[in-house]
């Protein structure tokens, strides 16, 4: 291979025809990527914090932001682990909160906009991009996981409230509705009904024994930070568990038709990179 | 250099008639599937509020236990036919796999699992969280809502349908995927199946404790779960990766010999 | 504030509008044409018998205009025998029997007290309730009182069809804040600000995105980490490190003067509000007739229920038999005229049973009499509003209301529940298909 047939890349000589199909291979992968953690993504922050992410009147200063952040620094931590060891991209939690609200607002505009009749104004996601972006740049210039815990998952939480306040605060204005005080948020739920979801079933602050000055968003926001450590902690390891590259004998090979000779030859011994373990498992990073 | 310029020549004339992999196909399909997504998604805009707030009425029953019977009887029917055309029709010589062709299969393998995640994107997020607003709006009187019918009994179903069927094609054509099985591979196309038959628990506690719908609630926390083992696919990512690397080097050497051997 | 109608402007919705009429006309022609009701029917019979009983219920109309006004207001009495699988209404609300937010609830009292928080009920009490709605999406809709209790979920008093017509886009729901705001529509209030900001932080996540995905991502950067030769220093360049610096420091410097800025614009806001209305029952009234169930028969082939009670007037005025109320069917004593007199003629048809109540001895129960008589709830509603899957239930204890009259039209009600006892034959061959009976 000379000069025109080749490229190098981060140091490497690549064939020019290899380097395009990688190229391809990334654009495929990376469709793969957007589509699978906004799905997946989805469906664990939707179950796990969605009812206050869904209603203008869950959006509370205690239970909103001390969950969310805990909730959604799982998907972050466990990719950043896949993107920052395997491939050195500081982009694992921008990309899978963007992925998130790219889910978000689809389904709040077709699902409970145009299906289901709530307005808009009832139904916005929350913001955690800011958060998010921190949390990357943290773990690039750290360059590790502990480092990118203590500072980026504790910022991802304490910045959660006040990215939010930016759109939410118009939906705390007080109101007056037959005699009582209520906010805008919690009129706008009274008054666009969910049929199954009465008031009392909100998990909200029903005021509490000591708002140490009414500070309640700002202590949460700190207790959520100190459990965000912990959990992007234990949720990096579950990014490496399951991007352990893992494989266990086919027992149906033979059944296949296939013989020994079938078997490439660095796998027949090798397994796929790793060590053979005598037919066990073969696991390798 | 002439001969290296022939051989490029050739090797492109090559991909004119053999493409990277068979794109054509995957587009057909996610086409396929759009539509689908986008006829239960009308389907719901219309008979959801016409047809779907009474499980007692006529209409109920003609409009959508119609599109469960159907859904319950075609997916299944999908299952069995691509499922046994993928076995049936499995590389029983792998040992002669040129290298071309076997990288050829691995863009055909993302393609699959491509279309895959579009099944999932729609069902985990699209459907999923719709399922949170529609039950709102009624009193729920049945398992088989409006939501559900599609959620759970049309979209889940079809991701399983693709999930499979990647993992089936991975393991009758190519080589690494067919000496050994993939448990990434595995994890992410098991658990989301696992959210259906989770399914039962789900409507055990609504129909003998959970009458209202909190999404957030530990009932629900089973598919959370199995939602997780979506994130195996970083670890298929990464398998395939170095499969990749390997296939692609082996391919160079070839080139290499072929070039110098026609030199 | 720009406002924003996504409903009315989209296209996406033309397309699906489009797409759903092609469909319509498609598919329709196999589903009967039907307007439903929205699931109270498949209920468990236990928990319409035996929680919320709902009387004297009014719907001021049945018909609106988009942004026009509906009042429903009437009363229920929470059943003392209350099912033992149900949590006690500890925390209850006035719910809103509507599919959704169709109408827009805009006022709701329980007993003169705002119910926009919910309360704590009391069982064998009555109270009143009041709510208005204000049409906001055209179409035939059921609406019922309903009340959400804690744990026991959604229990639906009678519905009543109303039509509301017009143009959704006309719907408008205004409200002044107490900071000085006017709000000209709540389905849209804040929403400029909501793209604002979403789309600020999307396309600077974006921007970053892009930084990377820009250069040769997956294989190369994979192999560079694990080749020997590969040059680490280019996976991540020091002008990386350098633009990540700058972003972190441009994200927390935008958040914090967002924030101050954001509380500067809107210095007075409140916390949502979550606290618990105190609503004390209507006056405890005695019950005059006290009623005993010595046994009760559900004839599943004549769909009727047949009890035999001993009544005993405890009051100072003779009190005649004119109504028995269950699952918001109310079976009248036709024989009784101040009963007959309480039937409002636009009173939904479907919730009273036409053969209504037949009672061996109509005659009135004087003061200090007891008398045992047979009564018969016979109708096909047993069936069609699924009352009869009562026979299905774990807990088959019937439960209602009897209302007794004075020659003057006073009422006084009465609790009524017993254990109920299907009959699945008898000697006429009859069938719940074919009730009558005979060879049929």
């Amino acid at each position: 291979m000379q000069g025109g047939t080749s490229v190098r890349l981060y140091g490497l000589e690549w064939p020019k025809e290899s380097a395009r199909i990688s190229r391809v291979f990334d654009l495929l992968v990376a469709a793969i990527l957007f589509l699978a953690v906004s799905g997946a993504f989805h469906l664990h922050y939707m179950l796990t914090a969605g009812d206050w992410d869904m209603w203008i009147d869950w959006k509370d200063r205690q239970w909103w932001v001390t969950l969310t952040p805990i909730m959604a620094i799982t998907f972050p931590a466990a990719l950043q682990y896949v993107f920052w060891t395997k491939f050195r991209l500081p982009i694992a939690a921008t990309f899978a909160v963007v992925c998130l609200l790219f889910g978000q607002w689809i389904n709040r505009y077709f699902g409970f906009h145009l299906w289901s009749y709530f307005p808009m104004s009832e139904v916005i996601p929350a913001l955690l991009i800011p958060g998010a972006l921190v949390l990357d740049v943290a773990l690039l210039l750290t360059g590790n996981f502990l480092f990118t815990a203590m500072s980026g998952a504790f910022a991802f939480a304490l910045l959660f409230y006040p990215t939010n306040w930016f759109w939410l605060a118009p939906y705390r204005l007080p109101v007056e509705v037959m005699g009582q005080l209520v906010s805008v948020g919690d009129y706008i739920s009274y008054a666009f009904t969910r049929t199954a979801l009465p008031e009392y079933i909100r998990l909200i602050e029903r005021g509490t024994l000591r708002t140490f000055g009414g500070h309640s968003a700002i202590i949460a926001s700190f207790f959520s930070a100190f459990v965000s450590i912990l959990m992007y902690l234990a949720w990096w390891h579950i990014g490496m568990l399951l991007a352990r590259v893992v494989t266990t004998p086919n027992t149906l090979k033979n059944f296949m038709g296939l013989t020994d000779k079938d078997e490439p030859a660095e796998t027949a011994q090798k397994a796929i990179d790793g060590t053979s373990l005598q037919g066990r498992f073969v696991a390798a990073e | 250099m002439t001969i290296t310029m022939t051989h490029n020549a050739k090797s492109a004339a090559e991909h004119r008639i053999q493409p990277l992999a068979n794109f054509k196909l995957a587009a057909g399909v996610t086409l396929a599937v759009l539509a689908l997504m986008v006829f239960w998604r009308i389907f719901q805009q219309v008979y959801a509020w016409s047809a779907g707030l009474d499980s007692t009425e006529p209409a109920f029953d003609a409009a959508w236990m119609t599109l469960l019977k159907v859904e319950l009887s075609v997916i299944p029917l999908l299952w069995v036919v691509t499922w046994a055309y993928l076995w049936f029709t499995r590389d029983r010589n792998l040992g002669a796999l040129k290298p071309r062709e076997e990288l050829r299969r691995y863009f055909n393998l993302v393609l699959f699992i491509f279309v895959y995640a579009f099944c999932v994107w729609f069902a985990t997020s699209f459907f999923a969280e719709q399922d949170a607003s529609w039950h709102q709006v009624v009193v729920r009187d049945t398992s088989f809502t409006p939501s559900h019918i599609v959620l759970f009994y049309g979209t889940m179903p079809l991701y399983v349908l693709f999930g499979v069927g990647s993992f089936l094609y991975a393991m009758t054509r190519l080589p690494k995927f067919a000496t050994q099985i993939s448990i990434p591979f595995g994890l992410a196309v098991v658990g989301p199946f696992l959210i259906l038959p989770n399914l039962g628990y789900n409507e055990w506690g609504h129909a003998f404790f959970l009458m209202e719908e909190v999404f957030s609630y530990p009932l629900h926390w089973g598919f959370v779960v199995m939602g997780w083992s979506v994130l195996a696919l970083g670890g298929l990512l990464i398998q395939i990766a170095m499969h990749m690397l390997e296939v692609i080097g082996r391919l160079s050497k070839e080139d290499e010999v072929s070039v110098a051997t026609q030199r | 504030m720009r406002t924003f109608c996504f409903r009315k402007s989209s296209r996406v919705l033309v397309i699906l509008s489009a797409a759903a009429a092609i469909m319509q006309i498609g598919i329709l022609t196999f589903v009967p044409d039907a307007a439903l009701a929205h699931g109270e029917r498949n209920q468990e019979p236990f928990l319409r018998m035996r929680t919320a009983h709902f009387y004297d219920v009014k719907w001021s109309t049945n018909e609106i205009p988009v942004n026009g006004e509906i009042v429903v207001t009437g009363k229920f009495r929470l059943f003392p025998i209350w099912p033992v699988n149900l949590p006690l209404p500890e925390a209850a609300f006035l719910g809103n029997g509507t599919p959704g937010p169709v109408l827009a609830r805009t006022e709701s009292y329980i007993n003169g007290v705002p119910a926009i928080q919910s309360t704590k009920l009391e069982l064998n009490r009555d109270y009143e309730f009041k709510t208005v709605l204000k049409g906001r999406v055209p179409g035939h809709h059921h609406v019922h009182p309903m009340i959400n209790v804690m744990g026991a979920g959604p229990l639906l008093g009678p519905g009543n069809w109303l039509t509301v017509t017009g143009n959704e886009s006309d719907f408008k729901l205004p409200i002044k804040t107490l900071s000085g705001e006017t709000i000209d529509n709540l389905e849209t209030w804040g929403l400029g600000r909501v793209f604002f900001w979403h789309g600020l932080w999307v396309a600077i996540a974006i921007v970053w995105l892009v930084w990377w995905l820009r250069r040769p991502l997956l294989l190369p950067r994979f192999r560079a980490l694990t080749e020997k030769g590969g040059d680490r220093s280019q996976l991540v360049t020091s002008t990386d490190r350098l633009f990540g610096a700058g972003l972190l420091v441009a994200t927390i410097l935008i958040v914090f003067f967002g924030f101050q800025a954001t509380d500067a614009a809107y210095p007075r806001t409140v916390p949502l509000q979550g606290s618990r209305a105190t609503v004390e029952p209507l006056p405890e009234v005695p019950e005059q007739v006290k009623v005993v169930v010595n046994k009760s028969n559900y004839d599943v082939p004549g769909r009727s229920l047949r009890m035999n009670v001993t009544l005993t007037n405890n009051g100072s005025t003779p009190a005649q038999l004119g109504e028995f109320l269950t699952s918001n069917q109310r079976f009248i004593n036709h024989e009784v005229s101040q009963a007959m007199a309480t039937v409002d003629p636009s009173y939904p048809k479907e919730l009273l049973p036409p053969n209504g109540l037949k009672v061996s001895d109509s005659r009135p129960l004087k003061p200090g009499e007891t008398k045992t008589v047979d009564i018969e709830a016979a109708d096909a509603a047993w069936e069609t509003e699924r009352l009869s899957s009562l026979i299905n239930d774990p807990d088959n204890t019937l439960g209602g209301l009897l209302f007794f009259y004075d020659e003057h039209g006073k009422r006084t009600i009465s609790n009524v529940s017993g254990p109920m006892v299907p009959v699945f034959t008898d000697p006429d061959n009859r069938t719940a298909e074919n009730p009558k009976g005979g060879a049929g």
